[in-house]
């Protein structure tokens, strides 16, 4: 039986250099070198500064993670000489970053809609033997080493935003938490 | 990461321990062709000390599932907990990766 819940809203990468997502007031601010090897320590350095209250702290560090290796990897080429630039702000309400890195922009934006859509598609219709061709997203320049799976999750997570600037090489996002509901009186 | 294969009949489990993360989800795929070329048909991959997963992670995963898949024979991916949990589930790959919460479950299911 089809399950509609996948369809219900389709989550898209949007671009919109206006979103206020981008508005860099108040956040902190760290750069990087483009080193593969040091993407997890990196994010460790940004994740510090989240609270303690935040629960599943490991899930905020790996999301995070994702999106530096994304800026390393497919953006900067892994050209150590070429920067990744974080702004980031965490309170126990919310995380929201904006990645930034020097390289051409994310030019298979809209085929990766197409594909996020019709693996949403395939998800609803419960068609798990399609399926098995759509749970990765592959490149030319893809390797063994991609999982191709970093931004369905993402579109998830980010349940802010998860929104590109014009030339596509700085991505924001938001996540909001869910809040402990406080008996009142 | 650390590997250990250990045999339950014609059952292979192996025990991930540690990150699957960018660095070294490659090393699964790797053990698990290896295993392939040495005829193994039935294999348990158990997460139960795994909190951290990442989408190579979940790649090699992906890639060890769909190998086993076309070659018909037989993986149930088992323990899966925690945020290992909640990224497989934001991927949207609980209905297709074969999984059990337990390995006693695993090794039932393979029998049947």
């Amino acid at each position: 039986m089809a399950d509609k819940t996948y369809l219900s809203e389709i989550k898209e990468i949007r671009v919109d250099e206006n979103n206020p997502l981008f508005d860099k007031t108040g956040m902190l601010y760290k750069e990087f070198p483009s080193d593969y090897r040091q993407i997890r320590y990196f994010t460790l350095l940004i994740v510090q500064s989240a609270p303690l209250e935040i629960k599943e702290i490991n899930l905020l560090e790996q999301q995070i993670s994702e999106v530096i290796k994304n800026a390393v990897k497919h953006g900067n080429q892994c050209a150590v000489g070429k920067k990744v630039r974080v702004w980031y702000s965490f309170d126990s309400t919310h995380a929201h970053l904006i990645v930034q890195d020097e390289g051409e922009g994310f030019k298979d934006l809209e085929k990766w809609n197409e594909f996020n859509r019709k693996r949403l598609e395939i998800l609803s219709a419960q068609d798990f033997e399609s399926l098995a061709d759509f749970v990765s997203f592959r490149t030319q320049k893809s390797d063994d080493n991609d999982g191709g799976n970093a931004l369905f999750a993402a579109l998830e997570y980010w349940n802010g935003g998860f929104v590109f600037n014009d030339s596509r090489n700085a991505v924001a996002m938001l996540k909001s938490f869910p809040q402990k509901k406080h008996a009142i009186g | 990461m650390e590997l250990k294969i250990r045999k339950n009949g014609n059952n292979y489990i192996i025990d991930v321990n540690g990150e699957m993360d960018l660095y070294n989800s490659y090393k699964l795929k790797e053990l698990v062709m290896k295993m392939l070329e040495k005829k193994v048909e039935r294999f348990i991959i158990n997460l139960e000390n795994v909190d951290y997963i990442d989408s190579s992670g979940i790649g090699a995963l992906i890639y060890i599932c769909s190998t086993i898949k076309k070659m018909s024979l037989q993986l149930i991916i088992t323990n899966i907990h925690g945020s290992v949990k909640k990224v497989i589930e934001l991927t949207k790959l609980m209905g297709y990766f074969p999984i059990t919460n337990s390995i006693e479950e695993a090794i039932m299911q393979m029998e049947e």
